[in-house]
């Protein structure tokens, strides 16, 4: 008989036709063995795919990898962070106060967030710069510097990035010294070149390792600014964009070679792909706020009229209970 | 590690179609999950000790 | 059909103020008697779509046995072992084969509107499971100490950024991802899972549609 529990079966309490499911005829039925099997099956299932197919271990980009691959880039990315022209440098919260961020519709949310992991970026150079002795040019450019205005820093910086340039690209002319800091013409740049150019020897003899660490003592462990600084150049993402992994490439979903990714990003993943999302500044937040939507709205499916009827509808559960329907059709 | 074990050079192999993209690797997932969904629901399932006779009246 | 309480004397059954038996009726009354580990099941419970519920289970506790392992050998032993190297691959293997099945579970599930007979938090309590795995399995992926996770981070600092919860949540900080992944997040996923089935035991498993009992 029903025992009284009222926590768990409230009596005359129901509010849809659905039968308790304790009332009816039973069978047989080993939970214990079924774990168990489950078990054996996963662990034979899994071992059997690690040994076969194994995991990708793409070694990380170190900060000397990026500079002898890459130099250039090194050198442009520094004069960014001089010129305040980076990604990291016009950010917003919670790096800077540079931009007031991405908004959701009428909602300033990065801002709200507040700058709470404030990252100087020109810091980002010569916070590791200060640290390097015994050079006499070194830290004459680093007297120039911080004796000079704000305002003459960034025209030294912001001229010196124009006269290096960018190479051509698709049909696209070349500007300035197509990008090699090598070819640049004579100009008045400052301490730019040769504070860009230090940065840049220090990064190639490995000295950038472990030198831009948020944590504040001799343990990493925060690489935040070290991250900070390879994601304002573009050889991270150059590599990247080579192995389908960047944004515009269902990169979400993806991992390096042939690895199976994160199938199930796809949806969160497919809006970046389309207009209006494709093309928008607010492009994140829109594409978060609009999953955080569409995640609630599979939370309360059973609350939904119509989208809980599809059930119904589209009777896939005939197949699931075929036995029982054909029983009681028979009694 | 076997031979066919992955270690990433570059891209691996994508299949393109509009605006869709997707590795083989992932692909090959989602159609396999698929797959063990229709066999799951058609696939009959052994009604193992039992007949009618295992049958009892309520589960209490 | 009353529970036996043992030996408590007849005043301490209704002492309201007593916390234990408070406690002991609470938990007694999470499922109908016999039901936390029953040796029988509905007559329709009979299909193959039945075992992914088990199956995501079980895959689960291999994600953890296989992380537990990691953890012994740290999160950078992967990298230098040939046997932390594999151990990494079961790890990751098995978190395919959660989200596999899981979401097979879930097709099903849907397909069955199992969230009939009062069974909504049940349903409410698997979506929710469904999210904060997915968020496991990120932190997963920017504690790999390789090229992954400087990548992963980097994009996925824009979206969190955005809507600003990236100011409180930095994935660009390896230290504190870790310790979400190894730590805050299992145990958040342990707990949800367990009411999850707490739930599913309570209420049995959802009768066929239209199912009627006659008499």
């Amino acid at each position: 008989m029903t025992t009284d529990l009222p926590s768990a079966h409230p009596a005359g309490k129901r509010v849809d036709s659905t039968p308790d499911s304790h009332d009816f005829p039973t069978r047989s039925y080993d939970l214990v063995k079924e774990f168990v099997i489950a078990l054996v099956v996963v662990l034979v299932l899994s071992v059997g795919l690690a040994a076969i197919f194994s995991s990708p271990d793409e070694p990380a980009i170190t900060m000397s990898g990026w500079a002898k691959a890459d130099p250039s880039d090194v050198i442009s990315t520094a004069v960014g962070e001089l010129a305040g022209t980076t990604t990291s440098a016009t950010y917003g919260p919670p790096y800077n106060s540079a931009s007031d961020g991405q908004k959701l519709g009428p909602l300033s949310l990065q801002k709200w967030g507040g700058v709470r992991l404030p990252v100087d970026s020109a810091g980002l150079v010569l916070d590791p710069l200060s640290n390097v002795s015994k050079d006499p040019v070194l830290s004459a450019a680093i007297s120039e510097w911080k004796a000079a205005t704000p305002e003459q820093r960034t025209k030294w910086a912001t001229e010196y990035a124009d006269a290096i340039g960018s190479p051509a690209v698709d049909g696209e002319a070349a500007t300035g010294a197509g990008g090699d800091p090598a070819k640049v013409a004579a100009g008045d740049y400052g301490p730019v070149p040769a504070l860009s150019a230090a940065f840049l020897g220090l990064a190639q003899t490995g000295g950038l390792e472990g030198a831009l660490t948020s944590s504040g003592n001799f343990y990493g462990g925060d690489s935040t600014r070290s991250l900070l600084l390879l994601s304002d150049g573009a050889y991270l993402e150059d590599q990247a964009r080579a192995m389908n992994l960047a944004g515009d490439q269902w990169g979400m979903m993806n991992e390096a070679g042939n690895a199976p990714g994160q199938p199930w990003m796809w949806l969160y993943t497919f809006w970046y792909q389309v207009p209006p999302f494709s093309t928008s500044d607010n492009a994140d937040a829109l594409v978060w706020g609009l999953m955080m939507l569409l995640t609630l709205a599979l939370v309360l499916v059973p609350f939904i009229p119509g989208l809980r009827s599809i059930p119904r509808w589209i009777p896939v559960h005939r197949l699931v209970w075929r036995d029982y329907y054909r029983s009681v059709k028979h009694s | 590690m076997s031979v066919l074990s992955i270690v990433a050079e570059g891209a691996g192999r994508y299949i393109s179609w509009g605006v869709i993209q997707i590795s083989v690797a992932n692909l090959t997932i989602i159609v396999v999950m698929v797959l063990v969904f229709i066999l799951a629901l058609v696939l009959p399932f052994p009604s193992s000790h039992g007949d009618k006779s295992d049958e009892e009246g309520r589960a209490r | 059909m009353t529970t036996r309480s043992g030996e408590s004397s007849p005043d301490t059954k209704t002492d309201s103020s007593n916390w234990t038996i408070w406690l002991r009726t609470r938990i007694e009354g999470l499922v109908p008697p016999g039901q936390a580990l029953p040796d029988r099941q509905p007559v329709y419970v009979a299909s193959w779509i039945y075992v992914f519920g088990v199956m995501t289970l079980a895959a689960l506790v291999l994600v953890i046995v296989s992380g537990c392992v990691l953890a012994v050998g740290g999160s950078a032993w992967w990298h230098v072992s040939s046997l932390g190297h594999f151990v990494n691959s079961v790890h990751l293997w098995s978190v395919q084969l959660l989200f596999g099945f899981m979401v097979i579970h879930l097709w099903g599930k849907f397909w069955m509107a199992a969230w009939r007979g009062e069974r909504a938090l049940t349903w409410i309590s698997g979506v929710v499971l469904f999210v904060v795995s997915i968020g496991t399995s990120f932190t997963g992926f920017l504690s790999q100490s390789n090229f992954d996770s400087q990548w992963i981070g980097g994009q996925a600092k824009d979206g969190l950024n955005s809507v600003g919860i990236g100011a409180w949540f930095n994935v660009l900080n390896p230290g504190q991802m870790l310790m979400w992944h190894v730590v805050l997040l299992p145990l958040a996923v342990v707990a949800i899972t367990l009411i999850h089935v707490i739930l599913v035991r309570r209420h049995g498993v959802v009768p066929p549609l239209d199912a009627n009992l006659e008499g």
